[in-house]
């Protein structure tokens, strides 16, 4: 097993992640452009497979739109029954997430 | 003015695509078109795929089905523009290096909204493209919204909270 605290893309490659479970957390942040103290919603999962390696880790998501992606799969925990293949392209504001989905066979 | 946005077409896509296709693999927001050859042998393929990216237009979803491919676009508001760009995606997928895999394919369309019209049918037709309405309740609120957005007493009431807030110096 690999120890992994938290799963950190790299812009424009790829990690396949499988998750096992999932809670939001308000947690308090620095603004990097006005350096002040913000507060943000944050959907974390707890990942145990990450490029078929096994791993016990966190993946955190603060952006609206890449949440929004999995949000029909939390009220279910249905994530469960698929892997995630998570692309993280461009930076900052026009920062995109492709995200595909594959059902566990 | 700090202004709270709502990622519609965002969970529009991602319950649609969950209910209507849960046992294939689908893509999310998936680049399309080619990638030049020439940047890969230099950078390689990753980097050349990052570099190329502010030039690579994305597509909604692609749903990954035995036969064919199929390439979404959801809309809730600007319905035709979605279903103008869906042709326009279709000709860049078979130069798509993410997709290589999956081709041969036949590469088929799908406008996802919330509402039709006549028009917009007799347009997808033209464009052999197939509109699926898929309106979950939460949209309604949203459509709803929308269409009380044009109207005089909406404006009208929008009109005076903008005066008052300018008033008050709230946001």
């Amino acid at each position: 097993m690999v120890l992994e605290n938290y799963v950190i893309l790299e812009t424009g490659v790829p990690a396949r992640l499988h998750f096992t479970d999932h809670v939001t957390q308000r947690r308090t942040t620095t603004d990097p452009l006005t350096g002040q103290p913000t507060t943000r919603n944050v959907l974390v999962f707890d990942v145990d497979r990450l490029d078929g390696r096994e791993v016990f880790a966190k993946y955190s998501i603060m952006a609206e739109k890449h949440a929004g992606q999995f949000g029909p799969y939390l009220p279910d925990k249905s994530y469960r029954g698929y892997d995630f293949l998570i692309t993280k392209t461009g930076e900052g504001f026009r920062t995109s997430w492709s995200l595909q989905v594959i059902p566990k066979a | 003015m700090a202004r709270k946005t709502r990622q519609v077409e965002t969970r529009l896509i991602a319950e649609y695509l969950k209910e209507r296709y849960p046992e294939f693999t689908f893509i999310m927001k998936q680049p399309l078109g080619a990638v030049s050859e020439e940047l890969m042998k230099e950078e390689g393929y990753e980097r050349a795929i990052k570099v190329m990216r502010p030039f690579r237009p994305e597509v909604d979803a692609v749903v990954i089905l035995p036969a064919n491919l199929l390439i979404i676009e959801a809309k809730v508001w600007s319905v035709v523009n979605g279903l103008a760009k869906l042709p326009l995606y279709k000709s860049l997928v078979p130069v798509t290096p993410e997709l290589k895999q999956y081709m041969p394919r036949n590469v088929m369309m799908q406008l996802v909204v919330g509402w039709t019209n006549p028009n917009l049918e007799i347009m997808a037709r033209a464009m052999d493209v197939e509109v699926k309405v898929y309106r979950p309740e939460w949209l309604e609120e949203v459509v709803e919204g929308m269409h009380k957005y044009w109207t005089s007493e909406y404006q009208a009431e929008r009109q005076a909270k903008i005066r008052m807030r300018e008033y008050f110096g709230v946001e």
